[in-house]
């Protein structure tokens, strides 16, 4: 586990450093999707999180899901075109599973991607990614992460 | 002709596009109703709440406006108008001038215009927007969380925490809602959509924050699309 001012970053996701969200490899052509813990961090406690459909075609770029904080409203933005296989019903019953475990139990969907090597060449892994998460960290003014929920390594 | 402040920020903007966006505010029609002179007696500004807290004065619209000083008029769209609290109390004016609505107007432009001013001003209330643009009301129970309402003291955190049950306990069945202010009808939702997209109100949520964009296209597009109307194909009406 990868650390920069209290954020935490596992070193074996794909890290994508506009969108703010992670992708992991499942090995059979899908990739998990969830919020990075600065995107947690900046929502700070999540009140509402409204997924996108299972079976549906997303573009990238487009919203997987509303996330809905005490300060903040705004999209997940997806780092892959392709079909939402499974959405993480737990996150809309308890939301605030993403700011507690952003990494583990606050995943938000599984996607089949159309094209996975295209769209994981926008994306860093591991070692790699730390530069351009320290660069979004910085250009938004952010000193540290905060885990108001707690947090599940 | 340069601004009145020594340490103007937007000098370097062309005289051409702070005289376009002068011209928008002049050419409102509520204009006529804002300004009839003004003699400088500060009526305006004793009454201010925010001319108490900042660096900001209602006369300085009253004479900006009259004196046509666009520079000026350029600094004061991409900063002071945003400390304004448009409580109108600078309406007492003797000759009846109205800067807060002076300041109205302005800000309109500015969000119309997708100025950067305006992106950052409203970025606190996207949630804000957002609730109003998908559902019709406003402050929803359940924003009225410590973290976003520090100011509404410490009971805030104590009914946040039973908000079900208190809104429970509020007599009509319309406000046993803690996401809405009141429930509001499928009916109600898809004509407030049609309004929002056929004003070009839509238009202009797109220029100012994309991500509010993008969920609120989202939410409408499924309900117009249960209610037989295709959001693409609505048409935003000339000269709204």
């Amino acid at each position: 586990m990868a650390e920069i001012a209290n954020c935490q970053f596992p070193e074996d996701l794909y890290y994508h450093g506009v969108n703010n969200v992670w992708a992991r490899d499942n090995g059979d052509g899908t990739f998990t999707v969830g919020l990075t813990d600065i995107a947690q961090s900046l929502a700070g406690s999540i009140i509402h999180c409204k997924l996108t459909k299972q079976g549906k075609e997303i573009k990238k770029n487009k919203s997987l899901a509303t996330v809905e904080s005490g300060k903040w409203v705004g999209p997940v933005k997806s780092p892959f075109d392709g079909l939402v296989e499974e959405i993480n019903a737990a996150v809309e019953a308890t939301p605030t599973l993403v700011n507690k475990s952003p990494y583990k139990q606050g995943w938000v969907v599984r996607i089949r991607p159309a094209n996975a090597a295209a769209d994981l060449a926008e994306m860093k892994k591991g070692p790699d990614a730390i530069p351009v998460l320290k660069a979004y960290m910085e250009e938004k003014g952010m000193k540290e992460c905060t885990h108001c929920e707690g947090f599940e390594a | 002709m340069s601004s009145i402040y020594a340490d103007a920020k937007y000098q370097d903007v062309s005289q051409e596009t702070k005289q376009s966006l002068f011209d928008q505010v002049k050419g409102d029609m509520r204009w006529h109703t804002t300004l009839y002179g003004c003699y400088e007696c500060g009526i305006c500004v004793a009454s201010c709440p925010s001319a108490r807290f900042y660096d900001f004065s209602p006369r300085v619209y009253a004479q900006i406006m009259a004196r046509e000083d666009v520079s000026t008029f350029y600094e004061l769209l991409n900063d002071s108008i945003w400390d304004c609290s448009q409580c109108f109390s600078c309406t007492r004016c003797p000759r009846q001038n109205n800067p807060g609505g002076i300041i109205t107007i302005m800000r309109e432009v500015a969000v119309k215009n997708g100025l950067e001013s305006a992106k950052t001003a409203l970025k606190a209330y996207s949630r804000i927007i957002y609730k109003v643009m998908s559902t019709g009301t406003q402050v929803s129970p359940d924003m009225l969380q410590p973290d976003f309402f520090p100011d509404w003291g410490p009971d805030v955190a104590a009914v946040s925490h039973n908000l079900n049950t208190w809104r429970r306990a509020i007599p009509p069945e319309t406000l046993h809602t803690t996401s809405l202010a009141w429930d509001v009808s499928e009916q109600t939702q898809v004509e407030l959509y049609l309004i929002w997209k056929m004003t070009g109100n839509l238009e202009i949520i797109e220029n100012l924050d994309e991500g509010l964009f993008m969920i609120l296209s989202e939410v409408m597009e499924e309900v117009l699309d249960d209610n037989g109307y295709q959001l693409d194909d609505v048409e935003v009406i000339d000269g709204v």
